[in-house]
């Protein structure tokens, strides 16, 4: 498969440790109908851009909500000064449309003054919304850091309902937390 | 032609491809959604670029650049990503997901050990380091279409690919997974 060779003597031993563990590094394959899906969005989407050139830019769908999201986030939170998220719930709650039963990804970006580390990260979903690969979870929670400046979280969600409802955010740090708030609608 | 005939011709040109295109994207992505996206957003792309696909002879690697540019282009767009490359393993669609279950339950778990820290170690390198070990080290990629693919000297390739296998060298022996 190689035919590289350009490794020094020295190192070859331990490189071959690093590439036998590499190659065996898994990667799940396609969804069943993926390929199938993602074509049909191609020459569905691909069609209508043609026809719309000008309305469409950038990396697709999915971005967009992320920037939109960017938008209306990014001056939420300016941590270490994080309040409560009793205090911090806007009036305004930012949102989207997602289609029944078709996946959407859509990126929260949380922007941050100051590096943190050993931040709680909890997202909580409304009933009959789902992260693809947690199916009947409706709260996932991870502990993660934050960089100075802007943060990307993509959460790949499929609507099981049409009802739709708010997802929540929650940032955790040191007793302090800070609320995100998403409206789900469904079509 | 046809929208229906220009759909077809699109289909012949890029579906022989896509399982190495998928595998790609996981590359590059480094999760299930990222990378389903940016399968995605390649195929979008591809189709508005149909009368130029058509003309050319290798459409794999051509497709390949393409991939590699949207990946850039969107990694340009938001610079820091340190939360999503922390997140990722906790993340659906990582690489535990894909690990075949054996009648040896020790042998898994000791698998999925060393696999978790590869995932920390991997996640450790920058993007460019990351991807070139994985494309030559796991995909099979010579140094020769990884410079191709993402339009890298030849001698930064090479360095890249030394300097992490080194860097992943020391993370995993400090953390016991390579004695």
């Amino acid at each position: 498969m190689h035919d590289d060779n350009h490794n020094t003597a020295h190192g070859d031993q331990d490189d071959a440790r690093i590439q036998a563990l590499l190659k065996d590094y898994p990667m799940p394959q396609a969804a069943a109908g993926f390929y199938d899906q993602a074509l049909a969005r191609a020459t569905v989407k691909g069609a209508r851009r043609e026809r719309n050139r000008w309305l469409l830019s950038g990396f697709g769908g999915a971005i967009a909500a992320g920037l939109a999201l960017w938008l209306l986030s990014s001056t939420l939170l300016h941590t270490p000064g994080m309040q409560s998220a009793g205090d911090t719930v806007s009036a305004s709650i930012p949102g989207i449309t997602m289609t029944l039963e078709e996946p959407r990804t859509v990126n929260l970006v949380f922007a941050s003054a100051t590096a943190l580390d050993a931040v709680t990260l909890t997202v909580t979903l409304p009933a009959g919304v789902e992260l693809a690969g947690f199916p009947g979870q409706s709260e996932v929670s991870w502990e993660t850091s934050l960089t100075a400046g802007r943060n990307l979280l993509p959460l790949r969600l499929v609507a099981l309902t049409p009802v739709g409802g708010e997802l929540l955010a929650r940032l955790e740090h040191e007793n302090r937390d800070r609320l995100f708030r998403l409206r789900l609608n469904i079509s | 032609m046809s929208a229906a005939d220009r759909n077809l011709a699109f289909e012949r040109l890029v579906r022989p491809h896509f399982d190495r295109l998928y595998r790609l994207a996981w590359r590059l992505a480094g999760s299930k959604a990222e990378a389903e996206d940016l399968f995605q957003e390649l195929l979008l792309k591809a189709y508005g670029l149909l009368d130029q696909l058509v003309s050319i002879d290798q459409p794999g690697p051509w497709l390949g650049r393409v991939m590699y540019n949207l990946f850039i282009d969107e990694r340009r767009r938001f610079a820091r990503r340190r939360l999503q490359l922390v997140a990722e393993g906790e993340l659906p669609g990582d690489g535990l997901a894909a690990i075949a279950g054996s009648s040896d339950p020790v042998m898994d778990g000791q698998r999925r050990e060393t696999i978790r820290r590869l995932d920390r170690a991997l996640a450790m390198l920058s993007t460019d380091h990351r991807v070139v070990v994985l494309l030559h080290d796991t995909e099979g990629y010579k140094l020769e279409e990884i410079q191709e693919l993402t339009g890298t000297p030849l001698g930064t390739v090479k360095s890249r690919l030394h300097r992490a296998r080194a860097q992943l060298r020391e993370i995993l022996e400090k953390d016991g997974t390579l004695c």
